[in-house]
């Protein structure tokens, strides 16, 4: 099982310029390691939702990556969004589920399937091509660049440690510039980016 | 003439106000906009699994500096309330839903006993009566609790009110409804 820094740093260190949606128990560590204008949280927002917000982005950017850092609670919420990407043919579109068996933000109470849900099965099932899933930090970094780089939808299940997240409250005491304005300011500032860079 | 509005109509409106995609889950009432979305070469169709799922991939679309419409039945719109809320508001996302009313029909043929209900403070007992479709009575009711305005589409004249309810949209900066109650011709 990685720590949440096992899995954050390598892909921290790798990222140039993808649009990056994170959500739930991820959002806050992300924000230690990224303050870019390409950064989305999906945070303070509904419930499940993150994996079909970037898949909205990737059908709209096609030539930037789009990498979703999601929860495996949120990825239960909205599992008919595993086979949308596939049918929607985006290969800029990357998700990670952070497979931590908890609703970590509410207190880390159990998801359901705890302990035997296999996400991988379920990303193939929905048609997923090319799917990942990790345990180990070294395997996870020896892979990472190829799994950037390649055409998707990749699916990548990595195991993490339940940590102890409290939930973000945007606003100047945060540490990322995109959690200290309101979701919608964000929303229109990074309109204004990918329209300008994408034209 | 009945009352009917074309999808033709209805589709030329969203056109003209720079449409690119068409997102949501179908019904018999806007069957025919899916059909003219997918065979249009510049409206990019996404059938989705669920409406929630409808208003998250349309903001993403949006950020991505796309103008998409999100097309669902009543019912649908019911369950994507949080993500309505969540996602399309909290971000400030100027989407237009086009919003099929199942129920209509029964709703306004049930009025006098709708009215019978209201005044003797029994709408919990008309929300079970087997003659009338409920979702259709919580539409609008949710769409102002929810602060999204909303203009009804009975006729093809009504067609104009399309480009005015999404310019208010984008202005204001939030999502704005189209109801229509009758089957899309």
């Amino acid at each position: 099982m990685l720590s949440r820094e096992e899995f954050l740093a390598p892909l921290a260190r790798r990222r140039t310029e993808e649009v990056v949606v994170t959500t739930m128990s991820v959002v806050r560590p992300w924000s230690r390691h990224s303050d870019h204008n390409l950064d989305f949280a999906s945070a303070d927002s509904a419930m499940g939702h993150a994996a079909d917000l970037a898949l909205g982005i990737a059908l709209a950017c096609p030539e930037r990556k789009v990498l979703c850092l999601n929860g495996d609670g949120s990825m239960l919420m909205s599992l008919g969004t595993l086979v949308t990407i596939v049918e929607a043919g985006v290969d800029n579109l990357i998700i990670f589920v952070v497979a931590n068996q908890t609703y970590e933000i509410t207190g880390n109470q159990p998801i359901p399937g705890a302990g035997s849900i296999d996400f991988v099965t379920i990303a193939k099932g929905a048609g997923f091509k090319r799917t990942f899933a990790f345990d180990r930090a070294d395997e996870f970094d020896r892979q990472l660049d190829q799994i950037l780089s390649a055409p998707g939808p990749t699916f990548v299940c990595v195991c993490v440690e339940p940590g102890s997240e409290d939930v973000i409250s945007r606003g100047p005491g945060e540490e990322a510039r995109y959690l200290q304005v309101s979701l919608a300011d964000w929303s229109k500032q990074m309109r204004d980016v990918l329209t300008e860079r994408d034209k | 003439m009945a009352d009917t509005v074309t999808a033709q109509a209805v589709f030329d409106a969203l056109l003209a106000d720079d449409m690119t995609h068409i997102v949501g889950v179908p019904d018999n009432g806007t069957a025919e906009i899916f059909a003219l979305a997918a065979a249009h070469e510049d409206v990019r169709l996404l059938t989705v699994t669920r409406e929630g799922e409808a208003l998250a991939v349309a903001s993403g679309l949006w950020i991505g500096g796309k103008e998409p419409v999100v097309v669902i039945q009543n019912t649908g719109l019911l369950e994507s309330g949080d993500s309505l809320r969540g996602t399309a508001f909290r971000m400030g996302a100027p989407l237009l839903l086009l919003v099929s009313v199942r129920g209509y029909a029964k709703m306004v043929s049930s009025d006098h006993q709708i009215n019978i209900d209201r005044a003797a403070g029994q709408v919990a007992q008309t929300m079970k009566r087997a003659e009338i479709d409920s979702v259709a009575l919580l539409t609008e009711p949710t769409l102002r609790a929810w602060n999204v305005p909303c203009v009804s589409c009975r006729i093809d004249a009504d067609v104009s009110q399309i480009a005015a309810t999404w310019a208010h949209a984008r202005l204001a900066g939030h999502p704005a409804a189209i109801l229509l109650p009758y089957t899309l011709q």
